[in-house]
């Protein structure tokens, strides 16, 4: 397999098989598909995969939602529990993120030994969502003042790994989130907080609850992102774990879906630079990816009331 | 507390040897070669398989055969209070165990040498009898991934409460403190390869127990045999065949 001419490979590569080509020139593979504005799967530049939302996947935990973009798969599940609120701030309550990658989801973890990709989503989750209280205010989680407030455990696991896991990841954390139902409490006797099971409709009437019914958290902005990977001057949208490992420059936009403004961008190097046109260009496909997701966001949620 | 009412009906509605409901789905996770969601009522796993492919830690490598290796694990929000350490802790690693040396036992491993077959297995929703679902699941995953098995291996659980012998328990029941009985068995060869028992129980109720696990593993058999066929049939209709 005579590598030295660009044309001699480029006779050879006729001969070969399509997938042995994807294989083995996997650049070369894409590169011949972006020169005619597609990609391998068949989308244009700019499209995102197919998204499916699914609330209340989880029948146990307090708000759930499974999310699919393409075959990236990521269930989110928040379980609420009751804690002291810290000396400082009395009213507010609290909220933990943790993303978990388990070795089911792609052939390259390797059990014992985590992601390297999976602590580097953590975190950009944190900030997108718990820095400067994006989805909602603490004051919102709170129960008796100094005494006791809602600590809220919202577990990501990732299920499939084909690609956008940021995406995938944040969306299915949103739509937790808009599906969670505080749960019933009262005060106990000792002036513990005790969760009322809902059979317990007698113990409902006997002590005073501390708050009335199940309610929804109120979201203040509702966050969606959208990855594209830049290659030379092409910019792709919603990468496939293939294209993401053969063009290494991803730009992450994140946009709040009620006013449009940018929650966050990010663009941790790479190997391509970008002009700000280009970044621009992905602040536009984001927008129009914000108004899909906004869509079927609602589906999911009226679907779910019908239930 | 009652767990058999006098009408013979359990906590949840169902005669003492009533399963609960299976539900399988074939090829859920993209990137395995072989994967399965199993759900037995409300306990809910899903099985990854991995292989054969190249031996990762060359000092495991085995001449002659394959490497099984195995991990369980269960989700933060999967049992009704969050888990603080889901994967290692001891229950973790024994039930781990368990399954590696139950599918080893039915795998062709001589077929295969110097590779490696991984079996990843995640409790999503855990409601007692998580260690025969992930059995169920882990050999619909193998098969989808192709790999060359004497036989399917199902497994189910029953129990002792109240005098009477119940199939397939739950996490209240399990939660009793009877004994439970969990059965893993080749189907057709009609062999015995998982038995596990826990609490004390009398020589002749314990053949009746496992006598009542082992039917509920063959009505397991039954219906992954269902699953796999409706498997086959799509495969062979997206061919063209």
């Amino acid at each position: 397999m005579g590598t030295s001419t660009n044309g001699k490979v480029n006779d050879f590569s006729s001969d070969m098989e399509v997938d042995a080509f994807r294989r083995l020139f996997p650049l070369r593979f894409h590169e011949r598909h972006l020169a005619e504005s597609i990609r391998p799967d068949g989308r244009p530049l700019g499209k995102a995969r197919d998204t499916t939302l699914v609330l209340g996947a989880v029948a146990s935990a307090n708000g759930s939602a499974l999310a699919k973009i393409g075959c990236t798969t990521m269930l989110a599940a928040i379980k609420m529990e009751v804690m002291a609120p810290t000396v400082e701030a009395p009213d507010e309550g609290c909220i933990a993120i943790e993303f978990h990658m388990p070795p089911i989801c792609s052939p390259l973890i390797r059990p014992g030994r985590p992601a390297e990709i999976a602590p580097v989503i953590s975190k950009q989750l944190s900030d997108t969502i718990l820095r400067q209280e994006i989805i909602c205010h603490y004051l919102e989680l709170s129960l008796v003042s100094g005494k006791a407030a809602w600590m809220a455990y919202l577990d990501i696991y990732c299920l499939d790994a084909d690609g956008a896991l940021f995406d995938a990841a944040l969306l299915s954390a949103v739509a937790a989130f808009s599906h969670l139902q505080v749960p019933v409490v009262s005060l106990n006797d000792d002036g513990r907080i005790v969760l009322i099971s809902e059979d317990n409709i007698a113990a409902m009437k006997e002590k005073e609850p501390v708050n009335k019914e199940k309610r929804k958290l109120k979201l203040d902005s509702v966050p969606f992102s959208l990855t594209c990977v830049l290659h030379k001057n092409h910019i792709l949208a919603d990468p496939t774990s293939e294209e993401e490992s053969i063009m290494e420059t991803f730009l992450t936009v994140v946009l709040d879906s009620s006013s449009f403004q940018l929650v966050s961008l990010n663009k941790p190097g790479g190997p391509g630079l970008a002009h700000t046109s280009a970044i621009q260009e992905c602040v536009e496909l984001a927008k129009l990816r914000v108004k899909e997701v906004q869509k079927i966001m609602n589906e999911a949620t009226s679907d779910m009331e019908q239930d | 507390m009652e767990y058999v009412n006098p009408e013979g009906l359990r906590l949840d509605g169902r005669r003492p040897m009533e399963m609960r409901q299976l539900r399988a789905e074939i090829g859920v996770v993209s990137k395995a070669d072989g994967s399965a969601v199993f759900e037995m009522g409300n306990t809910k796993v899903i099985a990854a398989v991995y292989g054969p492919r190249e031996v990762q830690n060359r000092s495991q490598q085995m001449n002659d055969q394959a490497l099984v290796r195995c991990e369980y694990s269960m989700a933060n929000f999967s049992t009704g209070d969050r888990m603080r350490k889901p994967k290692g802790d001891r229950r973790s690693t024994e039930i781990s165990l368990v399954i590696r040396q139950t599918m080893e036992a039915c795998i062709l491993t001589h077929l295969m040498p110097r590779s490696q077959i991984d079996i990843f297995v995640q409790v999503l929703q855990a409601d007692g009898g998580t260690r025969s679902a992930c059995i169920n699941a882990a050999t619909l995953a193998l098969a989808d991934a192709g790999i060359p098995m004497r036989d399917l291996v199902t497994s189910c659980s029953a129990g002792f409460l109240n005098g009477t012998p119940l199939l397939d328990l739950n996490y209240v029941e399990d939660s009793a403190g009877g004994p439970d009985v969990t059965v893993g068995i080749l189907p057709k060869l009609d062999k015995v390869t998982l038995l596990q028992m826990d609490a004390k129980l009398a020589m002749d109720t314990f053949e009746n127990v496992m006598q009542l696990a082992t039917e509920g593993c063959k009505a397991v058999a039954t219906y992954i045999r269902e699953i796999l066929l409706e498997h086959t049939k799509q495969l062979e209709f997206r061919r063209g065949l």
